[in-house]
């Protein structure tokens, strides 16, 4: 059974793939991640019955929210061929601050306000300094990253807070007609992300200094406010993602979000917005953290060794990518 | 392109019906999850052997699963999820967060899977507003193992002996027992002054700089505990690149291998042992007597020791 079950396997990654790009190539960047999300779902549904159930589905998306939250700002960050490697610390730091605000016994409402405060904040300084100081969205926010973790333990006198009754748990437990909150939060978000992206001005903007900045400021974007904007939106995103973590853990602790920036870039990546900017969008940002969260089921349901699903989880990384510059290429050649 | 996409979906669904009979098939032999605190640290392998052992011993079934990063309770949390969806019978969980992980747990007792809580203990608070339950606890007594340093260094040194500790994550119970403890024994010999107390993340690489440092501004110091052997590797790095090698006390905790060899040398004094391995096998035991029906009691302790020179290949 060892070598035909092996074959099969084979036959049948080969006719995935070449379904994949094909699909890829077709429809381009939207669809392209979508299709390889179905085919990784059908591929481990065909590997384990655990995975296709309402409850497991559920469970994906749950687990990817956050996630996919952090990856939306992400991605109005990197749709300016910029970068923002403060989300997690971010995270912590907002969520940090709403616990102890909610400690100091303010109403839940009020210090989930204080909490996007905080990260908008940060976000702002980051937009700022990157923005009128001219440094490089790499460097700024790679010092947002250590100045916010820090900030994070020194409000949090570095244990995590916890016990904030059932009305706030709700926010990551509670369900309405079914589906989970988060998932609600989530939705909302992205058709927010979705709506600014494509049917604003500012969206548009948005696209034209990631396509080429100095073209965008002669045209007579107001690229200083823009970027300001998109890093308070990014700060924000992740303030977001901070309540949901603080709901879902019932506590809010100082080291969380750690390397959560990694995991937002590659939803971002996998999803087709491309890191040179200007190219891409949030649905596929979406795709793509479910992606990462398909995977991470899946290979937990097949009990697949720890060490290996990290491998796999940089392969599809790296695939996507491929698969990204070879549209390009392709594109290119159909147009000349 | 299309028949492509045809051939591509009949090709998976004629795949899946293949496979789904033996696989819904075989899970007659028990199952039981174990979700480690990270699988890069050699405790945690040495009790992934023992999980293992134990399950080849009984012929049942378990997962293993950890998070790449030892602090990230959040994807504890995800491969929890993931695994009551999987249908194990029982969970063996090593917290990476005390607090943090009680949500989990509870999500564990209202699918009905009996939780053997490992390593790490839940805080109790947290628990009981959840109202969320394991069904016991098996691990070592980290503050007697703090306690054993301190003793140590009490009976070494009778004079004035200033001595510095490197914590590991703050807020993080078995590093918090296994300081106090220490410090315990330290009150009740007052020779010993405590000259810093830093964290160190419980990284080998945090606990060569923050040790580093300390000797830059404490150049006397003559004793260390660590509440882990990394960040005792760690410091004995910046012992060893500041001439000091012999001079300096250190006593980890974990007794890994390398921690070990250190001893032999002699860069070490000695590390408190745990038996992960043991942990991992009692774990696995246990939730088998759990899920055939028998009671467990709700503390199963494993064994604690002061390894040193003297008894390092015993």
């Amino acid at each position: 059974m060892g070598t035909k079950y092996l074959l099969a396997l084979k036959r049948f990654t080969v006719w995935l793939l070449s379904g994949f790009t094909t699909i890829f190539i077709r429809f381009g960047r939207e669809l392209g991640p979508l299709a390889g999300l179905i085919a990784i779902s059908l591929f481990i549904w065909a590997l384990t019955p655990y995975f296709l159930t309402v409850e497991n589905l559920r469970n994906i998306v749950q687990q990817s929210s956050i996630n996919a939250i952090i990856a939306l700002g992400m991605t109005f960050v990197i749709l300016t061929a910029g970068i923002d490697l403060s989300v997690g610390s971010i995270l912590a730091l907002s969520a940090v601050v709403m616990a102890k605000a909610m400690q100091a016994g303010l109403p839940p409402s009020v210090t989930i306000g204080v909490g996007l405060a905080a990260g908008a904040a940060c976000g702002l300084l980051n937009g700022a300094l990157i923005a009128w100081g001219g440094l490089p969205p790499f460097i700024v926010t790679l010092g947002m990253m250590s100045s916010a973790r820090g900030a994070a333990l020194v409000v949090a006198e570095g244990r995590p807070i916890s016990g904030f009754g059932p009305e706030f748990q709700w926010l990551a437990q509670g369900s309405v007609l079914g589906v989970p909150m988060p998932i609600w939060i989530l939705l909302a978000l992205t058709l927010m992300g979705y709506l600014t992206l494509a049917k604003t001005s500012f969206g548009r903007r948005t696209y034209a200094i990631g396509g080429n900045e100095e073209a965008a400021l002669l045209s007579g974007v107001n690229v200083n406010l823009l970027k300001l904007a998109i890093y308070a939106i990014s700060g924000l995103a992740s303030a977001v993602a901070g309540v949901l973590l603080t709901a879902r853990l019932n506590s809010a602790s100082p080291n969380a979000g750690i390397a959560y920036e990694l995991d937002a870039i590659a939803a971002t990546v996998i999803g087709g917005t491309s890191l040179m900017g200007g190219e891409g969008g949030v649905f596929g940002t979406l795709v793509g953290a479910l992606i990462i969260g398909v995977l991470r089921n899946g290979l937990n349901l097949l009990n697949v060794s720890s060490y290996l699903q990290s491998i796999v989880i940089g392969a599809v990384i790296v695939v996507a990518s491929l698969l990204d510059r070879y549209i390009k290429s392709h594109q290119n050649s159909r147009l000349t | 392109m299309k028949r492509i996409a045809i051939t591509l979906i009949a090709a998976t669904l004629l795949f899946a019906g293949c496979n789904r009979g033996p696989d819904a098939a075989k899970s007659n032999a028990p199952r039981v999850g174990f979700v480690m605190k990270t699988l890069n640290n050699p405790f945690f392998i040495a009790m992934e052997e023992g999980a293992n052992q134990a399950a080849k011993d009984s012929g049942a079934e378990v997962m293993i699963q950890a998070p790449e990063r030892e602090i990230d309770v959040e994807r504890q949390m995800q491969i929890i999820e993931n695994l009551i969806q999987a249908g194990v019978d029982a969970l063996c969980i090593t917290p990476s967060g005390s607090k943090e992980i009680v949500p989990a747990v509870k999500k564990a007792n209202e699918a009905g899977v009996p939780v053997l809580i490992v390593d790490t203990r839940l805080d109790q608070a947290a628990a009981d507003e959840l109202g969320a339950k394991a069904d016991t606890f098996i691990g070592s007594d980290n503050v007697e193992g703090g306690r054993l340093a301190g003793e140590y260094f009490a009976k070494r040194y009778t004079e004035e002996t200033p001595i510095c500790v490197l914590e590991g994550v703050p807020g993080h119970e078995t590093h918090d027992s296994r300081l106090r403890g220490f410090m315990e024994a330290v009150k009740a010999a007052p020779q010993l002054k405590v000259v810093a107390s830093q964290p160190a993340n419980a990284e080998r690489e945090q606990g060569f700089n923050v040790f580093q440092n300390i000797l830059q501004t404490h150049p006397e110091v003559k004793a260390l505990f660590c509440t882990n052997d990394m960040m005792a590797l760690g410091a004995i790095q910046a012992i060893a690149q500041a001439n000091r090698t012999g001079t300096i006390s250190v006593i980890g905790f974990d007794a890994v291998d390398e921690a070990r060899d250190a001893i032999r040398r002699g860069d070490m004094t000695g590390s408190i042992a745990q038996s992960p391995h043991e942990m991992g096998r009692l774990a696995v035991v246990n939730a088998l007597k759990r899920i055939a029906g028998e009671s467990i009691p709700a503390e199963i302790p494993v064994k604690i020791e002061l390894i040193t020179k003297d008894n390092v290949d015993q």
